[in-house]
């Protein structure tokens, strides 16, 4: 099926008939935005080559990243929607390089819980257009409840950061968590920084650092500056003697284990939010408002699987996120979406752009 | 049937290469012309010996252009994206132990292990508009280590060809991954290691492309037998023969 012509055409139908722009996207990309946003892992996924005066292109190696930032360069009011379909080059162990994708990006759309449905809805019906004989399972989740309960459980907020990076990958979460229910080791540190950093005495450390810095000759301006080090020291030797207590531990347990369709989500969750007595209410009222918007685009929400440990580890992905799997071939994805509010900015969007999209691998179907 | 042994060009590395193959009963006639790159064993014609950087050394073992051939475990490691499938380590030889490490500034006195640096990482855009920067010219292991072992992704390398330890002091980099003997050169320029920050424990090997592993076994042999009896060297031998360039 590899580019089915015959696939090309109906996903380009599709289009035209739900009145959607569709984007061209050059083959050929800045290697930078890519790096710098998905991290460098991709280095070794993605085709780079060089221009003559030694910028780093590469192949596309997706789309949503390209149409963020024709979207930046054009100028163009929101809310928008782009529609894009074509190949795109990643480096396997198969051998095979070149894939199909094609997908719908939704810029600045004001009511989120409305787009969010809009977005899962075109991704199912999409994929019925295109491939009708296809059984599909769908799965969803949400950043903003992890980070939520991260909150209402009054964890420190390094941990907080550190625990919420790790979302999403749920075996370094797991060591991570367990890290945290260990004793912290000492950290053994030169004589005046000890003191200062023991009696959080930041002004005096701050000065100290920048005194050693200069010496060391490193500019405090260029990286790392004598406040980044010092406000970091003083968080550190505050939460020595701190360790993740067995309550906590026992409900981020049982948060994450928390795997049920998504027409009886919310209770468990409000009864979770119960058990252990955690403010989650703004944060599952946009949840409920969610449900009921893809309720009236007429998915079926007992279909729908939430899975509270579901998550992306990329720092632009902050809320809703889903998965569309092939039922017959698990774990294949078919399709892989969710909301990027961060990734517009990111890439240098003057003005915070909320984002939803989703891509779906035709190859796959 | 010709065996073609690679052989570090130049350095230290190149004259414990030689001495352990003469120890090995290798007579070597090295070529008249001093930039031959190429050399004979005279009581053993079969062996083709052929001079290269250490790293093509590496290439040609992964491509199966050579038999046999004495580097470097982190070239590698580097410069082979799946070692196993290519290569076969058949001995450590006991000299250029270095290690591959991960070394911040000295005065980065709230960072000493990779879940330090990781907070480190996750932070930076937020303060400094752009991602952690990471100087080395390994930059395969970097990844390997700290987005596959340890799930980092926020930080950016910066590829450098010589100099590492240079670059956060010139402000190019925040960090660096680099080969370290003693760590005189990180000390010299106040970069300190990370605790669980050694990525390789490298040393010379004598490594065989699995797709020319025809009529090896006595030479190996022959190299075993000579590292048995050099044990009795004395240690200082190991210590000089250092990083290979």
């Amino acid at each position: 099926m590899r580019g089915d012509k015959s696939l090309v055409d109906a996903v380009s139908n599709y289009f035209t008939q739900n009145n959607l722009t569709v984007v061209d996207i050059a083959i050929l990309q800045p290697a930078d935005p890519f790096l710098d946003m998905v991290g460098e892992n991709l280095r070794r996924l993605i085709f780079m080559t060089q221009s003559e005066n030694g910028d780093k292109l590469c192949l596309r190696p997706e789309f949503t990243i390209p149409v963020c930032l024709h979207h930046i360069a054009s100028g163009n009011t929101t809310p928008k929607n782009y529609a894009y379909v074509g190949e795109i080059f990643r480096q396997t162990s198969t051998g095979v390089t070149g894939f199909y994708q094609a997908g719908i990006e939704e810029f600045g759309a004001e009511n989120q819980a409305k787009a969010d449905a809009l977005s899962l809805s075109h991704a199912i019906s999409m994929l019925r257009y295109i491939a009708p004989e296809k059984n599909i399972k769908l799965l969803i989740g949400d950043h903003a409840i992890f980070a939520d309960v991260l909150s209402a459980l009054a964890l420190p907020q390094g941990w907080q950061k550190k625990i919420l990076r790790y979302f999403g990958n749920n075996k370094q979460l797991r060591l991570l968590l367990s890290d945290l229910a260990k004793p912290a080791e000492m950290i053994l540190l030169p004589p005046p920084i000890s003191q200062l950093a023991a009696c959080g005495n930041k002004t005096a450390l701050i000065q100290f650092i920048e005194q050693d810095m200069l010496e060391a000759d490193i500019s405090p301006k260029t990286g790392r500056t004598p406040k980044d080090i010092a406000d970091r020291l003083i968080e550190k030797q505050r939460l020595a003697h701190r360790q993740l207590g067995k309550p906590v531990l026992k409900a981020l347990n049982e948060f994450l284990s928390i795997n049920i369709s998504l027409d009886k989500a919310e209770h468990t969750l409000r009864k979770f939010a119960c058990r252990y007595k955690l403010a989650l209410e703004n944060v599952l009222s946009r949840f409920t408002a969610r449900a009921e918007a893809l309720d009236q685009q007429g998915i079926n929400l007992s279909e729908l699987r939430y899975n509270a440990a579901f998550g992306r580890s990329l720092d632009y992905y902050t809320n809703f996120v889903y998965e569309i799997h092939d039922d017959k071939r698990e774990p294949t994805i078919l399709v892989g979406g969710g909301r990027y509010d961060r990734l517009l900015t990111m890439l240098g969007a003057c003005s915070p752009i909320p984002a939803v999209g989703f891509s779906i691998w035709l190859d796959r179907l | 049937m010709k065996i073609t042994l690679a052989l570090p060009s130049k350095g230290r590395f190149k004259e414990k290469t030689l001495s352990l193959l003469k120890n090995a009963g290798y007579e070597i006639s090295l070529s008249l012309e001093k930039r031959s790159y190429h050399a004979h064993v005279t009581n053993l014609p079969e062996i083709d010996i052929l001079f290269l950087s250490a790293s093509e050394i590496a290439h040609e073992l992964g491509n199966g252009n050579i038999n046999l051939g004495i580097t470097g475990k982190d070239l590698i490691y580097e410069n082979l994206t799946h070692p196993n499938e290519h290569i076969e380590i058949k001995y450590a030889l006991g000299f250029g132990h270095a290690n591959v490490v991960v070394a911040v500034p000295e005065i980065w006195h709230d960072v000493s292990t990779i879940a330090d640096l990781d907070d480190v990482a996750a932070d930076f855009r937020q303060h400094h508009g752009r991602r952690l920067r990471i100087a080395t010219k390994y930059w395969r292991l970097t990844q390997q280590f700290l987005s596959q072992k340890h799930g980092i992704q926020l930080y950016r390398i910066v590829e450098s060809l010589g100099a590492t330890e240079g670059a956060p002091a010139a402000g190019s980099a925040d960090v660096i991954v680099d080969i370290t003997s003693s760590g005189a050169t990180l000390a010299a320029n106040k970069l300190k290691i990370l605790n669980d920050g050694v990525i390789l424990k490298s040393q010379a090997c004598l490594i065989a492309s699995r797709h020319r592993s025809q009529n090896i076994d006595i030479i190996c042999k022959d190299i075993k037998n000579a590292l048995n009896t050099e044990k009795d060297s004395s240690p200082e031998e190991y210590l000089l023969a250092r990083s290979f360039a």
